[in-house]
């Protein structure tokens, strides 16, 4: 369920602004409250996947270690795909909820 | 720069997972050392190589991970091979129509005898190109139409195979198709007294030359990186 929703999560922890890849890793952490431990080298093809299609741009960084660092940041496409997907997954959590219970009719009614 | 056997030992088998891309490779293997230093500078407490041991292990399978990287790249790979191929099937159409406008511009006819010579050259040219032309729209298609997975499978090779199948196929008819194109303007050019004319016909074989060579020099390259990637797949 999670490798699904993978792309949408990445973008979603680079909503706030650019981070290179570690800190990408530490803010979906931080942001599911410890729930999302993904392992850690899957979030490098997606960042990197997610730059060929388009949705985010990178560049190297000199970081104060003095090593280089890749930055990723959303483009205007990126930003575009997150808000789309944020507007599913609200409507699909909303249904899913009504339908164990969790939700009232009304704000299914609201959604559509 | 620090060092660390663990890191360097995890990264060169990174690389080396990874050469089915050797450009992508170079930058994975910067961007992940910088990870596994960053993750061990925030655990300070830890004993340092049963860190680096941890971060090692909690970055994964650098099989798995070469494996997620290779899906992306061919991706790119076949998208390149499908420009490569249009502005081949296009180079070669122009050099063609260009060649022929050049002729009548400059009334530069040919003598009886290899009247019905050239003919039969053309007639194979037209044909050939028509061949590449058909069999590359296909590929095109074929490539627009195919959704690169998360991770590089056996589903997804054979998909590149079909890529590289196509583009082969294109290649062969667009090369009969030059070949012939050379012949004719072999032919033309022995019996010519413009040597200063004879410039733009030959600049256009060498353009369409350049072309296909470049895709054959693609679809080569993208053969060996399935047999690395293959590897993967053991």
């Amino acid at each position: 369920m999670l490798k699904g929703h993978l792309d949408m999560i990445v973008l979603a922890a680079l909503a706030s602004g650019p981070a290179h890849g570690y800190a990408v890793i530490q803010e979906i952490r931080r942001r599911s409250g410890g729930a999302f431990d993904l392992p850690e080298g899957t979030i490098y093809p997606a960042l990197h996947r997610l730059e060929q299609t388009g949705l985010l741009s990178s560049r190297w960084t000199a970081a104060d270690s003095g090593r280089q660092r890749r930055v990723y940041a959303l483009t205007r496409h990126g930003r575009r795909a997150l808000a789309n997907q944020r507007a599913v997954w609200r409507r699909f959590a909303v249904a899913i909820g009504e339908l164990v219970g969790e939700t009232s009719h009304a704000a299914v009614q609201h959604i559509h | 720069m620090q060092r660390s056997s663990i890191f360097t030992e995890y990264l060169d088998a990174l690389a080396r997972e990874m050469r089915f891309d050797v450009p992508l490779s170079r930058r994975v293997r910067r961007e992940v050392e910088d990870h596994l230093w960053e993750t061990i500078a925030n655990e300070p407490n830890t004993d340092p190589i049963e860190a680096q041991r941890c971060a090692v292990a909690r970055f994964g399978d650098p099989r798995k991970i070469a494996c997620q990287y290779a899906a992306s790249s061919f991706r790119r790979q076949t998208r390149r091979g499908g420009v490569i191929t249009i502005l081949a099937l296009t180079g070669t159409y122009f050099g063609m129509k260009g060649r022929g406008a050049w002729y009548g511009f400059m009334q530069w006819g040919l003598s009886d005898h290899l009247k019905d010579l050239v003919a039969t050259w053309i007639a194979i040219d037209l044909n050939a190109f028509r061949m590449a032309l058909a069999i590359g729209i296909i590929g095109l298609g074929y490539i627009a139409s195919r959704r690169a997975p998360m991770s590089f499978g056996p589903g997804y090779r054979r998909q590149v195979k079909g890529c590289v199948a196509l583009c082969a196929a294109t290649a062969v008819a667009l090369l009969v198709s030059v070949v012939t194109d050379i012949v004719i303007t072999g032919l033309r050019l022995y019996e010519t007294r413009l040597p200063a004319a004879a410039l733009v016909p030959v600049l256009s074989i060498a353009a369409e030359v350049a072309l296909v060579s470049m895709l054959i020099a693609h679809i080569r390259a993208t053969i060996r990186r399935i047999a690395f990637a293959s590897s993967l797949l053991m």
